[in-house]
């Protein structure tokens, strides 16, 4: 693209960092973005994507560097300011008011040009600024039940009426039908032609290849590569992704596998997966690999009962098992760690004692049916030794502990529960390097105990590292099961962004 | 056909136009029950009991549509009924607009403290409110002096004010208190659909999150329907002591329970971003004509009125949930259809993988 070259940039992203406690999310990052240019940005989960979206709409603000708008600095210190210089985001989950309609949806944030709102000129600039767009919606109706590609066609008309000029599109698609998604990529293409920079975030490298000019690839919040589309190729950028040599300290201990736990044959879930079929054995870890979206934690939460499958067949010792609730899947001897741990895990103002014996609190009872706070404490103790959770007390509230530890301490509240058949949902999300490699080391001793253990994550090297075979999800459906001795990096990876499309075989 | 009916009628009126064939059902009820229950007397009184409950349930609906609460209106009502009626018993010489004002900035500054605790100090609403709720009646029954306001120390403007015949119509006329209602009410229709701000208090009710990230400055927008709550509580207190005279400390307790519940029954929901105007004056009215004439009907004795007044409230609330979501339901466009059938076709099994 030589014109894009011969233009000055609209935005520029000057050596901006930005740290949150341990994890630097952001690391002298630099990045133009050029009037009519499409601009995807990639890589994979924690590259630091949505927090530079974040840092230009103002959500954060960096620790260091600075944002130039036609080439003066400027300071974003909030979203009405983002917008105020035409920058506007558009998300995976848009972002409307479900009872207002349409036409108020797109200029509820404009400054008030007239006293009065005068509706009979806002229904027509909305039905204008729509057929632009191409775009068939009544703007008289309220917004509620708008399919999402409706939803962020609104956003988009909004972003139009305030004069966009950089358009931050965040994983759009992700939820999409593929018509949709060539409307979008319409709309895009069209917002580019006069002269929009559109900054189109993805993990499908097929839309990437299929819109973008350029290509930007993160990887751990640093900036790898840019590239034109002429020179860019799926090789390329999964390399530049993936990058790096998985780190020493996941040292696997390669059990024997013990007997057949559990097989899944045939599970669907309407509109979430499709045609999933496993085995778990007992003594090894199954890797469930996918990106976000790919409904890896739906399946997890369909095993627990939480959200229970459609149809298909779950087999526990051979005999086929009905599971419709958690209650149900914790008798099958089957647990389920969260990876939401703040909202779902544990019950933060409660104390370590409280939060472990919480699933299994019938067995604390004394004859009168109270709480019997000594079994609850010895427990507790036993968990601590055995997890070895850092923490003066185990009367202390979890939400005082760091990450690791209340990871320690949800992973003992499941364990309570005497599981065969334990899923782990992103078990080292947001925990440090330590804490890290001691869950690591906890979930080889588990296996090597004979529990049967799924592990959902997002982080390659650790599914890499930890798992005897990796399934593989992508939108819903089982790609493949790979062993140990089969995956490599580039393999899982591209079998979890497509690209080639054909489903592998299973292992 | 169905379409155009669809775009121009809404859930919203459907539910209005049944709140006024209720009322009309109650009146003519009671009217076949209660001896003179058409006369100009009950007229009177009915009507300026429902502007002061409409007013206080305007303000208040303004509130829960940013999805808040304001527990503290009847004492706010109360507070300012009492301390005007004082002022004039003390001064007698005030000039009724002077009196007015002190009403309404009496309120706004009990809105402001709560808006600006709920807005910017972020602390939720209903315990705010429940807290000033508290207050505001406490500093009411602490106030210096004997705990009473007869109507014979006000001077003769107020009497005036409150048997004054505005305009009549036939035998029934229009007081002041009442005309005074009507006004806010018409106000406040212009202000919720015309003004930006107005629609603003929707947006921020109807998803908070969204006004957050998409720069609309919702915690400004929330301390301003607390201030106008506040003003509209303080205006009816000026109305209440013009209407009754003789005033205690506990003046107007409970009151918020019957505007919140006004406010529900007309429609406007506890979750923010629904309700109208409109709905709430309905609202008012009917709470209040059902209240004051089953105080009035033999049949039944005072102490079931507050509980079928409760039972009307969730039976509102139910109807509510049932069928008014299941006509939105109906009413929804999903946007962005495909023609073809071909295409239909293909993204159908695409959908089953993708959701």
């Amino acid at each position: 693209m030589t014109i894009v070259e011969t233009k000055t940039p609209i935005l520029q992203i000057r050596h901006i960092s930005k740290r949150f406690d341990t994890t630097q999310a952001l690391d002298d990052v630099s990045l133009d973005l050029y009037p009519g240019e499409i601009h995807a940005l990639m890589g994979e989960n924690g590259a630091g994507k949505s927090t530079l979206i974040k840092i230009m709409t103002g959500v954060y603000h960096p620790d260091e560097g600075e944002i130039l708008l036609d080439g003066k600095p400027i300071r974003v210190g909030n979203s009405v300011e983002a917008q105020a210089y035409g920058i506007a985001a558009i998300y995976q989950e848009p972002m409307v008011y479900p009872d207002l309609n349409v036409a108020e949806n797109i200029f509820i944030t404009h400054r008030s040009r007239r006293l009065f709102v005068n509706w009979r000129k806002m229904y027509s600039e909305a039905e204008d600024i729509l057929a632009k767009l191409d775009v068939k919606l009544d703007v008289r109706m309220p917004a509620r039940g708008l399919t999402l590609a409706a939803q962020q066609t609104i956003e988009i008309a909004k972003a139009i009426s305030l004069n966009v000029r950089v358009l931050i599109m965040d994983e759009p698609t992700a939820s999409l039908s593929a018509h949709e998604v060539e409307q979008l990529f319409n709309l895009a293409r069209s917002l580019r032609d006069q002269g929009v920079s559109v900054l189109f975030i993805s993990h499908r490298m097929e839309e990437v290849f299929e819109i973008a000019d350029r290509v930007t690839i993160f990887r751990d919040g640093r900036w790898i590569s840019t590239l034109p589309r002429s020179e860019f190729t799926r090789e390329r950028a999964i390399h530049d992704m993936v990058g790096r040599k998985i780190e020493e300290f996941f040292a696997k201990s390669l059990g024997q596998r013990g007997e057949l736990l559990m097989s899944v044959r045939g599970m669907n879930k309407e509109n979430v997966f499709a045609d999933i079929n496993f085995d778990v054995y007992g003594g090894e870890v199954l890797g469930f690999a996918g990106l976000v979206g790919s409904r890896r934690t739906d399946v997890g939460i369909a095993l627990f009962g939480v959200e229970p499958a459609d149809s298909g067949e779950i087999l526990l010792d051979g005999k086929v098992k009905k599971i419709r609730s958690p209650e149900q899947a914790l008798r099958m001897g089957i647990a389920y760690m969260t990876e939401d741990r703040r909202q779902m895990g544990l019950t933060m103002p409660m104390s370590i004692t409280s939060n472990i014996s919480l699933p299994m609190l019938h067995q604390y009872l004394s004859r009168f049916g109270l709480v019997q706070r000594r079994g609850e404490e010895a427990t507790a103790e036993h968990y601590r030794q055995r997890l070895s959770i850092r923490t003066p007390s185990i009367q202390q509230p979890v939400g005082m502990l760091s990450g690791g530890n209340q990871q320690k301490v949800m992973l003992s509240k499941w364990l309570n529960t005497r599981p065969q058949i334990l899923i782990l949902d992103e078990p080292t999300r947001g925990i440090d390097v330590g804490a890290k490699a001691e869950v690591h080391y906890i979930i080889n001793e588990l296996a090597a105990q004979g529990l049967g253990i799924i592990l959902i994550s997002s982080d390659m090297p650790e599914i890499m590292a930890m798992s005897d075979r990796i399934l593989v999800m992508r939108e819903g459906r089982q790609i493949g099961i790979f062993t140990r001795e089969e995956a490599t990096q580039e393999i899982i990876l591209t079998a979890a962004m497509g690209q080639n499309g054909g489903v592998m075989e299973a292992a | 056909m169905m379409e155009q009916l669809k775009r121009y009628f809404r859930p919203e009126q459907l539910r209005e136009l049944s709140l006024v064939f209720l009322i009309v059902l109650i009146f003519l009820f009671f009217g076949s029950q209660i001896q003179g229950y058409f006369s100009p007397r009950i007229f009177n009184r009915v009507t300026s009991d429902v502007a002061i409950i409409a007013v206080v349930a305007l303000g208040e609906t303004l509130v829960l549509l940013t999805r808040n609460y304001d527990l503290s209106v009847g004492s706010i009502v109360g507070l300012t009924a009492f301390t005007v009626g004082k002022q004039l018993t003390a001064y007698p010489d005030m000039l009724p607009m002077v009196a007015l004002l002190l009403a309404i900035s009496l309120g706004v500054s009990m809105g402001l403290l709560n808006g600006l605790l709920v807005s910017f100090g972020r602390v939720p609403s209903i315990i705010v409110t429940l807290g000033t709720m508290a207050i505001f009646r406490s500093t009411l029954v602490s106030y210096p002096g004997n705990k009473i306001v007869v109507t014979n120390d006000l001077p003769q403007w107020v009497l005036d004010l409150g048997r004054m015949q505005l305009f009549t119509i036939g035998e029934f006329n229009i007081r002041p208190v009442v005309a005074g209602g009507l006004v806010i009410f018409i106000i406040f229709q212009l202000v919720t659909i015309y003004l930006p701000y107005g629609r603003r208090l929707y947006a921020i009710g109807s998803n908070p999150d969204a006004a957050h990230i998409g720069g609309l400055p919702a915690q400004r927008i929330v301390l301003i329907a607390y201030i106008i709550c506040g003003a509209m509580a303080g205006l009816a207190g000026f109305m209440f002591m013009v209407r009754y005279g003789d005033l205690t400390v506990t003046g107007a307790q409970g009151m918020e329970m019957q505007v919140i519940a006004a406010a529900v029954v007309g429609g406007v929901s506890t979750n923010g971003g629904v309700g109208t105007m409109i709905g709430a004056l309905l609202g008012a009215l009917m709470i209040n004509l059902l209240q004051q004439s089953l105080l009035r009907w033999l049949v039944i004795s005072d102490f079931w009125v507050g509980a079928l007044l409760g039972m009307l409230i969730l039976v509102a609330v139910t109807i509510d949930a049932v069928i008014i979501n299941r006509l939105r339901d109906i009413w929804t466009q999903r946007g962005l259809e495909i023609k073809s059938g071909d295409e239909k076709k293909v993204i159908k099994e695409k959908e089953s993988h993708v959701a």
